[in-house]
């Protein structure tokens, strides 16, 4: 006899607006059905109806815990399918810029896990209040705490400012002393031992064969990244490991997003050395655009969640169509296989260890 | 790569068999005059992407589903079959996914009106 029972939508553990209609054995779980499209606000519709440059506060607000990212990748796609070059040092900063956003929504995620498992107060507010530091200089460098839009098409809306390098790096040798205590916090402690280690494990194959991209797709031993296999601005000149770990539980997805947040530092502290002087400020935002017959650009991107894509068929000074891969759309798709078999408990660790964001979800 | 309606899954197959594992993403474009469904596949080893496409009349829109071949194809096909009104056959029933559309309408499509007031579910 199975028990159904349902959580959400409205619930501090799915991360947003997400419904778990669950079928329960006893304890076990024997299937969980995510019920989505709360949040669905029809972006891909929306930017067929605006011009090309009104469209990134939409974007922004997809993924609201690592805005920039995805409002970078829509911006590189316009670049790409107008032809627009970013100049060098641009590249370098959104490099930067990323990879404080990277950090930051890693912060959160560690946050959000431990609060899932009942740590609440400690880890939440240990990890929102580093986060706190990383958006202060996001700020500094944009003007704003959380929605940035500060790309535009060939670069920058505005270049640092000159103690902006000095800043990061003061905040990156603090993040150095930080890191190691979370790891002594959370890999010592053994409740969040028992609760993450052996428990939702996504073999190998089956996380190729249901697409799973990301920390969670390189948790699960595919050492896949985007930054590294399918580079873009200057990440295949930087001295950038390889990461992937073989357990594919969801200790090992929290474990990687800890080594991403260290090499993110060497990335930025490496970007800091090589960005070279001049200007990165891009074109002023004009709605009149070349005009294009609709061409058909891919643009790839790995954002902190997994591999975001954008596949847009260019029309004249609008989108044609605007096709986004959401990366949590499609691990939230494995939540089902991966929680199948583990007690109800279990659940919410292992929806924290996938790092949903319902907005990016629905689109 | 473009290929036949009917000979998708045999393609899709060949291509897996040939290290083409990992879905990216299936996605389709309306062209006013025909739809086009266009599918991203992955070589995981090579670190290749290929995409196939699949040409449809608007008049005529089905595709078989791959999820057999690749599961990762599920939520992607519900959802053109929400967006797009291409029936994905092969399938059971499915409950909507996104939309809660009277399912007379897809969003997606040319002809749906910007602004009207579409009756809800």
């Amino acid at each position: 006899m199975l028990t159904r029972i349902n959580i959400g939508p409205i619930h501090p553990s799915t991360h947003g607006v997400l419904r778990l209609v669950v079928d329960l054995d006893g304890d076990t779980i024997a299937n969980v059905e995510p019920h989505i499209g709360f949040l669905h606000r029809g972006v891909e519709k929306l930017v067929e109806t605006r011009m090309y440059m009104q469209s990134p506060p939409y974007m922004e607000k997809l993924d609201y815990i690592a805005p920039m990212s995805v409002d970078e990748l829509y911006v590189s796609t316009v670049e790409k399918a107008l032809g627009i070059e970013v100049k060098e040092r641009a590249q370098y900063q959104r490099m930067i810029l990323l990879e404080l956003q990277r950090i930051a929504s890693h912060l959160f995620f560690i946050g959000a896990l431990t609060n899932d498992m009942g740590m609440m107060f400690t880890g939440f507010m240990w990890g929102f209040r580093d986060r706190e530091l990383i958006l202060r200089l996001l700020e500094e460098a944009t003007g704003q705490r959380m929605f940035y839009v500060n790309m535009r098409l060939g670069g920058m809306v505005n270049d640092f400012h000159g103690d902006f390098e000095q800043h990061v790096l003061k905040t990156m040798d603090y993040m150095e002393k930080r890191i190691p205590e979370y790891e002594k916090f959370l890999e010592k402690n053994p409740i969040f031992k028992q609760r993450t280690k052996g428990v939702g494990v996504l073999k190998r194959d089956d996380a190729i064969a249901l697409g799973v991209s990301g920390p969670v797709l390189r948790a699960s031993g595919v050492p896949y990244d985007v930054r590294r296999d399918n580079p873009y601005y200057f990440y295949k000149e930087l001295n950038f490991r390889e990461m992937s770990l073989n357990g594919g539980d969801s200790f090992s997805r929290y474990r990687l997003r800890v080594m991403e947040m260290r090499e993110s530092m060497r990335i930025i502290r490496e970007s800091f050395r090589k960005m070279p002087e001049g200007d990165s400020t891009g074109q002023m935002v004009k709605l009149r655009m070349p005009p294009v017959k609709n061409k058909v650009v891919t643009v790839a991107r790995e954002v902190p969640r997994g591999e975001e894509l954008m596949y847009m068929v260019a029309g004249d000074q609008k989108p044609y169509r605007l096709s986004i891969r959401s990366p949590v759309f499609i691990n939230l798709h494995a939540l089902n296989h991966i929680a199948k078999g583990h007690r109800l408990a279990d659940l919410y660790p292992i929806l924290g260890s996938l790092d949903v964001v319902m907005a990016d979800v629905d689109r | 790569m473009k290929v036949e309606r009917e000979d998708l899954g045999r393609n899709l197959s060949d291509m897996k068999r040939s290290g083409y594992t990992y879905l990216v993403k299936i996605t389709a474009v309306d062209y006013s005059d025909h739809l086009e469904a266009i599918y991203i596949l992955r070589n995981m080893d090579e670190r290749k992407d290929v995409s196939v496409e699949v040409k449809l009349a608007p008049t005529d829109l089905w595709l078989d589903t791959v999820i057999s071949q690749f599961p990762a194809a599920d939520w992607y096909e519900r959802e053109l079959q929400e967006m797009f009104g291409i029936l994905i056959k092969g399938r059971k029933a499915d409950r909507l996914l996104l939309e809660k559309w009277d399912g007379r309408e897809y969003p997606l499509r040319r002809s749906f009106e910007w602004g009207k007031d579409y009756e809800r579910m």
